[in-house]
């Protein structure tokens, strides 16, 4: 694979190891609209370049974890525990 | 003996358009060919940044079907296999369209009835299905291991005659030399940079060619949505995920029909060269860098080898990848935006090869008279707004 990801508590494993959870997104406030949420729900920024993505380590620790990748280049900036 | 045929010829943008359609995948094709053929629009350019056919259109695994699940979308699906029948004597170009057959795998009693629910809705649209027990499969394709050997044994499979293979670059060409004889400008090397647009109304395109005036601009950009989504201040429901594709050695031949597995979320034909193509399911994350990965490589090989046994000294020697901009509820985009005279037929995921005429012909018909057309009226935009998610499956 052409990248590889950090697993704060499993060390570098093979993304096919993990869940792919999408873009971090910010929900609406509490009382938005019905529009508001399905924006949340359904749009994505889908930019070729760094984002913050979810990843769930189904093969390993069974943790989430936040990555920020090139979904371009899969570049990996940074990546954060995310569970207490 | 044949008429000569010109040469297709690319040409450079003029200043104005009648209709402008970004995109010079099959799709952009073939709307503007039913454009300029059945709506006497007689101004239309197609603008494609690198050459025809480059996304999806040449990279997808050549399946054509209409076995799909959500009643909405199965009128929509069957007119579109069934146009595939006439296309190359309406083209002049031979698009190799070969009805072969594909056959659907179950692999447990549940699947199996799961199956006969699934293929009773596309009986009832007119799509003809039959179910085989693995007696009657084995008749079909010898090579497949009908045996309780493999881990997830055959319980039976759904046969759909009409399904089958079309040449997908033939079909690239089919399209793009008959827009080029109904005066269409297929423009390569011609990169869309924004849009313009005065009070909700689509006015033109800018383009490393310059700026384009349009009445109407339709996008058509496979892969690349997110895009054009940004340059018209929008997000699009998609995220774009990579697919990729692996054929084997040539041999001799011994496989006649599409077989695939939903529950395995595997396909393989035997292409008339002789190879195989394994098609599979899409990467599970996203990506807008096309790769191919020894991980997918090797999942697709150890399918294969558990269903046809015979082929375990086969290899597999090249692969290929493209990107796929896909929706949550695997049906595309097609349609308004809410911008006056800017229409949309994108986030065909990978299932557009199927869709090519069908949506091209609906496209245009949405283009020239700016009303949405019944088969197509369930893939508009504002589905996700009405909780009307089309209830589709992916393979």
């Amino acid at each position: 694979m052409a990248f590889l990801i950090d697993c704060p508590n499993c060390g570098r494993r093979n993304p096919y190891e993990f869940k792919f959870g999408g873009e971090c997104k910010r929900a609406p406030d509490e009382g938005a609209d019905m529009r508001a949420w399905c924006d949340y729900l359904f749009l994505h920024d889908n930019m070729p370049g760094f984002q913050d993505e979810w990843w769930f380590h189904a093969m390993g620790c069974k943790d989430w974890i936040k990555v920020r990748r090139n979904i371009a280049t899969h570049e990996i900036r940074a990546i954060e525990e995310t569970s207490p | 003996m044949a008429k000569m045929q010109k040469p297709l010829q690319f040409k450079q943008p003029q200043k104005s358009y009648d209709v402008v359609i970004v995109g010079g995948g099959l799709h952009g094709l073939a709307a503007a060919y039913y454009l300029a053929r059945y709506h006497g629009i007689k101004r239309i350019a197609v603008l494609e940044r690198r050459y025809i056919g480059s996304g999806g259109s040449g990279r997808n695994t050549e399946m054509v079907r209409a076995n799909k699940r959500a009643h909405e979308t199965l009128p929509f699906y069957k007119e579109s296999l069934e146009m595939w029948d006439g296309l190359s004597s309406e083209l002049e170009w031979n698009l190799m369209v070969q009805k072969k057959g594909l056959i659907a795998l179950a692999h447990s009693d549940p699947e199996l009835a799961a199956m006969r629910m699934l293929s009773d809705s596309q009986r009832r649209a007119g799509i003809k299905i039959e179910m085989l027990n693995p007696k009657e499969l084995k008749k079909l394709v010898p090579a497949l291991d009908v045996s309780d050997r493999p881990a997830l044994p055959i319980f039976g499979a759904q046969f759909h005659p009409e399904g089958g293979t079309v040449h997908h670059d033939a079909a690239v060409w089919g399209y793009a030399k008959a827009c080029a004889r109904y005066g269409v400008d297929i423009c390569v090397g011609v990169e869309v940079t924004g849009f313009n647009i005065d009070a909700g109304k689509v006015t033109g395109v800018q383009t490393s060619a310059g700026h384009i005036a349009a009445g109407k601009v339709h996008v058509a950009v496979g892969g690349y949505s997110s895009e054009i989504g940004r340059m018209i201040g929008m997000k699009f429901p998609v995220t774009t995920i990579v697919m990729q594709v692996m054929t084997t050695d040539i041999m001799a031949p011994f496989l006649d029909y599409y077989v695939a597995s939903p529950r395995l979320h595997f396909y393989t034909q035997q292409t008339l060269k002789g190879d195989l193509i394994l098609g599979g399911p899409l990467d599970h994350f996203q990506s807008w860098g096309s790769y191919t990965t020894w991980e997918e490589s090797a999942d697709r090989a150890v399918k294969i080898v558990e269903y046809f046994p015979d082929l375990a000294h086969v290899r597999i020697v090249r692969t290929w990848s493209g990107i796929c901009d896909c929706t949550g509820d695997s049906a595309p985009v097609m349609g308004g935006c809410g911008i006056d005279g800017l229409s949309l037929d994108i986030a065909w995921g990978y299932y557009g090869f199927k869709a090519v005429p069908a949506s091209g012909k609906y496209s245009a018909e949405y283009i020239a008279t700016g009303k949405m057309p019944e088969k197509i009226r369930h893939f508009g935009l504002d589905r996700f707004y009405n909780r009307r998610l089309v209830r589709e499956i992916i393979l």
